[in-house]
C-alpha cells in the first residue's frame, strides 16, 4: 500500500468577511459589530494538491495571493469554509494538538526564541512542550547543534545573535521534537547572501536525512531553486501551476538572457520581443522572448551595430517566470 | 513669534494619526479616572467629617481641592515615554548639533498636548466637582487656579522632561516617573492639604518644587490663605529657571557621552 | 491529555519566565526596589490621614494596610508570574498568536506565561510587608494570607485576561481595556464602607474590586468559614468565565472573522 500523503487539499476554500472598520471611538467599534457592513473576500478559492511524504515544496504567489491563509488552515491555526484538508492524515483544525506534536513552524517575521535567554533555554522548555524524555531531548539539541554549527551560540543570549544565527537556533527549535512536516514563511528575509547559503542548505540537507516534508513560501527565488524540488504558485487564491521547478522554467517561458560586451559603448536593439534589461559600459543586457524573434536574428541586428567581442546566453531568472505566469493569468483569467 | 510658532508645528508635526488616537484615547481615560477619584474621594472626606476631622476643612472644599491639584497634574502629558522612545530610536543622535533645540522641541510639543487636554480635563473636574457637591467655589477663586495651574502644570510637563533624559543612563525609566510621582503625591499634597501631614513632611516639602506645582495653585479653592498669588509667581519662576538649567545640564553631559562614545 | 505532562510544562514555562526577568539582573532590582519604594511612598497619605481619624467608618489604619497590602500582592504576583495578561490584547492584534496555536499546549497559558513584569516583584514584596506592618495577622494564620493573596490574585488576572479578551471581537480595544484594568485596580485599593448601593453591586461583579481587595482583607481582619467559602467559590468562577471567553475568542480567530490581512 502506497504511504499516504503528508499534505491532501481538496477543493479548500477561505473567505473573509472584511469590514468596512470605522475608524476611531469604541462606540464606533461596537457599531461595527452588529451593523453589517461587509464584504465577502475570497482568500482562497477551491485549491486542490497533494504532496508526498519527504517532497521539498516551494509555494509561490505574489502578495495577497492566499499564500499565507492556506498556510494556516494547513497548520491548524485558521478553519476552513469549504472542501477538504488533511495533514499527516490529520484534520488541523479538528485535530490541532495531535497535529502540533507532528509539526514544525518557522516564520521569518516572528521568533519564537527568548529574547534575553540564551537559545538553549528555549529549547529546554521546547522540549516540556512537545513531551520529550528530557535525556532523548538533551542529546537531540547537542546533534542538531552540531549540525547546524552553532557551537558556543546556544548558549549566548539571543538578543546578542545576528540574524542569520538567529535563524539557524530556531531551526533547530523547529526541529527539536522530529517533526515529519516543516511549514516555513520567509524563512531567509533579511538574511545576508552567505547567511542565506548556509541556511538553505542546512535545510535541504535536513530534510533529505529525516525525510522531513517541506513547505516553503518565499519572495526569494534562490530559496525555490537551492531547497525544492516542486512549484506551486497560486494567485487570488488559485492554482496557477504546479510541477518541478526546473519544468516551471522550461515550459513556461521560451526565454533567453543575453549578455552582449560590444566594441560600442551602448546598443540599440529595437526588435519585437527583446526588451533591453541594460546598455552601456560596453555591456548590454537583453531578455529575448524566442516565439517571437528568433536568437539569431537579435544577434545579426547587434553586429550590424558594433563588433561583438563576447556573448554569454543562459535560461530566463525563476523571477521573470513567474512574473509572466501572473501576467498570463490576469489576461487568459484562467490557470494553465 | 517663534515661539508660538515652535509651539503650532512641534505639536501638531509630531503627531501622527497612530499617536492622535493613543492620545485621544488616553485622555478619555484620564477623563474617567477623574470623574472616579472625585467620587471616591467625596465619599471619603464625607466620611472623615462624620468621623470628626480636627481641622477647619469642609469636605466640600476638599473635593474641589482635589479636583484643582488632579487638573493640573492629569493635564501635563507624560513626555518621559516619548523622549525614552526617541533616546532609545537613536533620533537624538541627529539633533546631537543643536542641545538646545531637542530639549525645547520635545518640551514644546509636550506643551501642545498640555494646551488640548488642560480644556477637557478642566471640564471635566468642573463638572465632576459640582456633581458630587452641589457647591462652586466663588468665580474669582477659580480664576486665579486657573492660570496658576496652567503654569504648574507646564513645569510639571518640564519636570517630566528630565525624567526622560535619563534614558541615556538607564533601561527603563518607568521606575524613577512612579517614584517621582509618588513623591509629588506626598508633598505636593495632592490628596490631602499638606497642613494635614505631619511637620516634618512639610518642612522637607518646602525644599522641593512639588507644593509650588500641586498644593500652592490648588489652595486658592479652598482660600486657605497658603500662598499669595505674587509668591507663588515667583516660585514658579525660580523652579523653572532650575529645571532648565538641570535639563540643559543633563543634555549637555549625555550629548558628550555619546559623541565621546559614538552612540 | 495529558495533565501530569501539562503540569510539568506550566513549570518549566514559568521557570524561564522567571529566568528571562532576572536576566538584566540592574534592571531587574531598579524596577523592583522602585516599586516597592512607591507604593510606600502612596501610603504616606493613608498614614498621615488616619493619624488624624483613627477610624474611617469602621476601618482602622491596620485594616487599610491589610487591603493595600493584599491588593499589591495580588497584582504584582499576577504581573510578575503571568505578565502575559497585561500584553494580551497586544499579542492578539500583532498575530503572535499563531506561532502558540501550531504547538500542542494550551494557548491561553502559554500566552500568560510568556512575560514578566519585575515590578510585580516590588508590589509582593511592599504587599506581604503591608500585611505585615498591619499587625492583624499572627503567625499561625501564614497559610490564610497566602490562600486570599491567591484567591484574589486570581480574580484579577481572570479580569485582565477577559478586558483583553475583547480584542477578539472589537479589535483594537488595547487600551479601553487597560483603563478597566487600572480602574479596577484603583478601586480595589479602597475601603469598601465608602462605596454606595449600586456601585458595591458593581464592585462585586463586572468590576470585581470587592473580591480582589474587601473580601480577602476582611478574611484577615476577621476570619469566616462563610467568607472564605464564597471568595474561592468567587476565584473558581471568575478563572472559568475567562477560561470561557477566551476560548470563545480563539474560536472566533480561528475562523478569521477579525479584520485580517492576508496573503
Amino acid at each position: 500500500m502506497p504511504p499516504a500523503a503528508a499534505v491532501e487539499l481538496n477543493q479548500l476554500s477561505k473567505s473573509f468577511r472584511v469590514r468596512r472598520t470605522r475608524n476611531g471611538s469604541v462606540a464606533a467599534r461596537v457599531r461595527d459589530l452588529f451593523s453589517r457592513e461587509t464584504q465577502t473576500v475570497s482568500a482562497v478559492d477551491r485549491l486542490s494538491f497533494s504532496i508526498e511524504p519527504g517532497e521539498r515544496v516551494a509555494f509561490i504567489g505574489p502578495n495577497g495571493a492566499g499564500k499565507s491563509t492556506t498556510l494556516k488552515m494547513l497548520a491548524g491555526i485558521l478553519r476552513p469554509d469549504g472542501g477538504e484538508v488533511r495533514v499527516l492524515g490529520l484534520v488541523p483544525s479538528r485535530q490541532r494538538r495531535q497535529l502540533a506534536f507532528q509539526i514544525g513552524t518557522v516564520f521569518g517575521q516572528r521568533s519564537q526564541l527568548w529574547y534575553q535567554l540564551p537559545p538553549r533555554d528555549t529549547f529546554e522548555l521546547l522540549g516540556r512542550v512537545y513531551e520529550i524524555e528530557p535525556r532523548q531531548h538533551r542529546r537531540r539539541i547537542d546533534t542538531l547543534s552540531s549540525v547546524f554549527a552553532l557551537g558556543a551560540l546556544v548558549d549566548t543570549p539571543v538578543r546578542q545573535l545576528s540574524l542569520g544565527e538567529r535563524m539557524r537556533c530556531e531551526l533547530v527549535a523547529s526541529l527539536l521534537h522530529s517533526p515529519r512536516m516543516l511549514f516555513l514563511d520567509e524563512p531567509t528575509i533579511g538574511l545576508d547572501v552567505s547567511a542565506k547559503a548556509m541556511i538553505r542548505e542546512l535545510l535541504w540537507t535536513e530534510s533529505e536525512r529525516e525525510r522531513v516534508t517541506l513547505l516553503l513560501t518565499s519572495h526569494d527565488t534562490g530559496d525555490m531553486e537551492r531547497v525544492c524540488s516542486r512549484a506551486i504558485v497560486i494567485n487570488h487564491g488559485r492554482l496557477l501551476w504546479d510541477g518541478p521547478i526546473s519544468a516551471l522554467r522550461r515550459s513556461y517561458l521560451k526565454a533567453k538572457r543575453v549578455t552582449l560586451w560590444s566594441e560600442a559603448e551602448r546598443l540599440d536593439v529595437a526588435l519585437p520581443g527583446v526588451r533591453v534589461l541594460s546598455s552601456g559600459s560596453y555591456r548590454t543586457e537583453l531578455e529575448i522572448a524566442l516565439e517571437i524573434t528568433p536568437l539569431g536574428q537579435v544577434v545579426d541586428a547587434a553586429l550590424r551595430q558594433t563588433a561583438i567581442r563576447d556573448m554569454a546566453i543562459e535560461d530566463a531568472a525563476l523571477d521573470e517566470v513567474i512574473r509572466a505566469l501572473y501576467a498570463t493569468a490576469e489576461t487568459t483569467g484562467t490557470p494553465s | 513669534m517663534i515661539g508660538a510658532r515652535i509651539l503650532k508645528y512641534a505639536a501638531f508635526s509630531r503627531i501622527s494619526a497612530a499617536e492622535a488616537r493613543r492620545e485621544r484615547s488616553e485622555l478619555y481615560g484620564r477623563m474617567v479616572f477623574f470623574a472616579v477619584i472625585l467620587g471616591v474621594f467625596s465619599s471619603l472626606w464625607r466620611a472623615v467629617a462624620e468621623a470628626g476631622m480636627p481641622v477647619a476643612a469642609d469636605p466640600k472644599s476638599l473635593v474641589w481641592y482635589l479636583a484643582a491639584t488632579e487638573w493640573i497634574l492629569l493635564s501635563a502629558p507624560p513626555i518621559h515615554i516619548d523622549i525614552q522612545e526617541a533616546i532609545r530610536r537613536g533620533d537624538v543622535v541627529y539633533r546631537l548639533g543643536h542641545p538646545a533645540s531637542f530639549v525645547v522641541s520635545e518640551f514644546a510639543s509636550g506643551l501642545g498636548l498640555l494646551a488640548v487636554r488642560a480644556p477637557f480635563l478642566g471640564l471635566t473636574a468642573f463638572l465632576c466637582a459640582f456633581a458630587f457637591t452641589g457647591w462652586t467655589p466663588p468665580v474669582s477663586a477659580l480664576l486665579t487656579v486657573a492660570p496658576f495651574g496652567l503654569a504648574a502644570s507646564g513645569l510639571m510637563t518640564a519636570l517630566y522632561l528630565w525624567i526622560g533624559l535619563l534614558a541615556f543612563w538607564l533601561q527603563e525609566v518607568s521606575p524613577v516617573f512612579w517614584l517621582w510621582q509618588k513623591l509629588m503625591f506626598v508633598l505636593g499634597g495632592l490628596m490631602l492639604p499638606l497642613e494635614l501631614y505631619p511637620a516634618f513632611i512639610q518642612r522637607a516639602a518646602a525644599f522641593t518644587p512639588f507644593p509650588t506645582l500641586l498644593a500652592a495653585p490648588a489652595s486658592f479653592v479652598i482660600g486657605n490663605g497658603l500662598v499669595t498669588p505674587g509668591a507663588l509667581a515667583r516660585q514658579l519662576a525660580v523652579w523653572s529657571g532650575v529645571t532648565a538649567l538641570v535639563s540643559f545640564a543633563i543634555f549637555r553631559r549625555a550629548a558628550s557621552m555619546l559623541t565621546v562614545n559614538g552612540g | 491529555m495529558n495533565t501530569s505532562h501539562d503540569l510539568a510544562f506550566a513549570r518549566a514555562l514559568l521557570a524561564t519566565n522567571m529566568k528571562s526577568a532576572v536576566a538584566l539582573r540592574g534592571a531587574f532590582l531598579m524596577q523592583a526596589l522602585f516599586m516597592a519604594l512607591n507604593n510606600f511612598t502612596f501610603f504616606v497619605f493613608w498614614w498621615a490621614l488616619m493619624g488624624r481619624v483613627t477610624t474611617l467608618r469602621g476601618w482602622s489604619l491596620g485594616d487599610i494596610q491589610v487591603l493595600f497590602g493584599v491588593v499589591a500582592a495580588a497584582v504584582g504576583l499576577t504581573v510578575s508570574l503571568a505578565g502575559g495578561v497585561r500584553h494580551l490584547g497586544r499579542f492578539i492584534d500583532d498575530g503572535n498568536l499563531d506561532t502558540l496555536l501550531t504547538q500542542p499546549k494550551s494557548v491561553l497559558v502559554y500566552a500568560i506565561g510568556l512575560r514578566s513584569h519585575p515590578a510585580g516583584f516590588g508590589d509582593l514584596l511592599s504587599g506581604v510587608i503591608f500585611i505585615v506592618v498591619s499587625r492583624q495577622v499572627s503567625w499561625p494564620q501564614v497559610p490564610l494570607v497566602v490562600a486570599a493573596i491567591a484567591a484574589s490574585a486570581i480574580v484579577f488576572a481572570a479580569c485582565g485576561i477577559v478586558f483583553f479578551s475583547l480584542v477578539f471581537w472589537l479589535g483594537k480595544v488595547e487600551s479601553v481595556a487597560t483603563q478597566l484594568w487600572d480602574l479596577l485596580i484603583t478601586f480595589s485599593l479602597y475601603p469598601e464602607p465608602l462605596f454606595g448601593g449600586t456601585l458595591r453591586f458593581l464592585l462585586f461583579t463586572v468590576l470585581p474590586a470587592g473580591f480582589v481587595g474587601y473580601l480577602p482583607a476582611r478574611i484577615l481582619h476577621a476570619p469566616s468559614m462563610l467568607n472564605v467559602g464564597i471568595l474561592v467559590a468567587g476565584a473558581i468562577a471568575y478563572l472559568c468565565v475567562a477560561v470561557l471567553i477566551f476560548d470563545r475568542g480563539l474560536r472566533r480567530y480561528a475562523s478569521g472573522s477579525r479584520f485580517t490581512t492576508f496573503g
